[in-house]
């Protein structure tokens, strides 16, 4: 038969192991979730500083034509 | 015209009058469980889906017993411990059975199938509401897959057999079939079965256990919708993707399964319809059939006359109740953790068994108060576990059965 308390160290030892690995699998998913959002919200400033600084129809006179 | 004897005619109770009368009896025991199965399973007490075929399954190959030659017994179903080429290629052509369980059972890749499935009807949009906390849950609920494994070497098990029937605690019975064939090949029927009987009976045991250990003023809390972030496909692909290779590169001997799930995802947020059809239906709900039907089929008299089959018995249960518990915990945990707004009934749902312990969940929150919304928390709980129980599988065996250099 093999060892009780080997078993008992063992589990403790692979129950440690499988927590980490399970956090640090969450921790990574909520961070990639956290970067994407980010950009996507960069992106999304960007996208609407640009339309606020492009030139509207009927503003201003494009050059050469004054 | 030739003499004819009644018990040549009628094989399989001639095998059974010449056979040991415990043999006998185990087979006529068999019968009736498996017609007990398809009764229990056509009636809804246990899951059809499993319960049917393994039912017919086990009735059927109990019955079919015949002389093989005048001095041996046996079936035309199966022979799951032919070895070698030439034997093999003899039984590939008489066992109707055997070309599916030597293709996509001893290998694994009908657990593969079922991940594959599970994936594709998955949406782990639930898991990124609340990552960590779900986790929390998940690692909580494997409790039973933990505790069992020293009191099953404590019973006389050896190591490698100890881990497979703790498996069961994970709640993931191709899990449990995928780690049994790869670290106790002689008891990998007995404790399949184990697990998809008692799985089966989680639907109906672990409201009891919710409504022991859960006051209902906190059953009935309600979680709030608002927190519910819009995930969009692109972002559930990257994070499978990730995910995915990430756990392939720490633990390469349960990649197959991370690879089969985590494809299902993938190909459901891709949106291939083609392939969610495909996936989700025809190749879950095929791969669940011969499952069924394959662990019926091997479950003949000598299985269940190994002494080892009520202790596997008993140590499924516990496992099984051990993280019904363990979940609990968890979710009581994150309750007090999140300033008493999280539900704690969300903790069942960590034990796995996509999607059945979040409906349970679910079930249970609304018969206490009929506004608690918390399938989509219970849902994440769920995937976490799928996971957590992938990341145990990988971890028992690489440590008890991947040689190293």
């Amino acid at each position: 038969m093999e060892s009780f308390w080997g078993s008992v160290k063992l589990m403790l030892f692979i129950y440690a192991l499988a927590a980490a690995i399970s956090l640090i699998t969450a921790w990574m998913i909520k961070y990639i979730f956290v970067v994407i959002r980010m950009q996507k919200s960069r992106a999304e400033a960007r996208k609407s500083a640009k339309a606020a600084n492009a030139p509207t129809q009927g503003g201003a006179a494009p050059k050469g034509t004054a | 015209m030739p003499e004819i004897h009644f018990l040549h005619l009628f094989q399989g109770i001639a095998t059974m009058v010449a056979s040991d009368p415990l043999i006998a009896f185990a087979r006529i025991l068999l019968i009736a469980l498996g017609i007990s199965f398809v009764y229990l399973g056509a009636k809804g007490t246990l899951e059809p889906l499993i319960m049917i075929p393994m039912g017919i399954g086990m009735a059927s190959v109990n019955a079919g017993v015949l002389y093989l030659s005048t001095k041996t017994m046996g079936t035309i179903f199966i022979d799951p411990i032919a070895a070698g080429p030439e034997k093999l290629v003899d039984v590939l052509q008489i066992n109707f059975l055997q070309p599916i369980y030597t293709f996509t059972f001893s290998n694994g890749l009908i657990a593969c199938l079922v991940f594959m499935g599970i994936g594709a009807i998955s949406d782990i949009g639930y898991m990124l509401i609340a990552p960590v906390r779900c986790m929390i849950i998940a690692i909580m609920a494997e409790l039973g897959t933990m505790l069992t494994f020293p009191l099953a070497v404590a019973l006389g098990l050896n190591y490698k057999e100890a881990a497979a029937i703790a498996m069961v605690g994970s709640a993931d019975a191709p899990m449990v079939l995928y780690a049994s064939l790869l670290l106790a090949r002689d008891l990998f029927v007995p404790i399949t079965i184990v697990a998809y009987l008692y799985l089966s009976l989680t639907y109906a045991g672990y409201p009891y256990l919710i409504r022991l250990m859960i006051p209902k003023h906190l059953r009935g809390i309600k979680m709030d919708q608002k927190t519910i972030p819009n995930v969009s496909p692109a972002e559930k692909i990257t994070f499978a993707i990730i995910t995915g290779t990430v756990l392939c590169l720490l633990f390469p001997v349960a990649a197959p399964l991370f690879m089969s799930f985590f494809v299902g995802v993938i190909v459901r947020e891709a949106g291939v319809k083609q392939y969610v059809d495909f996936l989700g239906g025809t190749v879950l709900y095929g791969s669940t059939f011969f499952l069924g039907l394959m662990l019926g089929v091997l479950f003949e008299a000598n299985t269940i006359l190994n002494p080892k089959v009520i202790l596997l018995l008993f140590l499924g249960m516990t496992a099984l109740l051990l993280s019904g518990i363990g979940g609990i915990i968890g979710g009581y945990i994150v309750y007090w953790t999140s300033g008493r707004t999280f539900n704690p009934v969300i903790g069942i749902a960590g034990v796995s068994c996509v999607p059945t312990t979040a409906k349970v969940a679910q079930k249970e929150a609304h018969a206490a108060n009929k506004f608690a919304m918390i399938l989509p928390w219970a849902m994440g709980a769920c995937v976490s576990g799928v996971i957590s129980s992938a990341i145990i599988a990988g971890i028992y065996v690489t440590l008890l059965q991947v040689p190293t250099p």
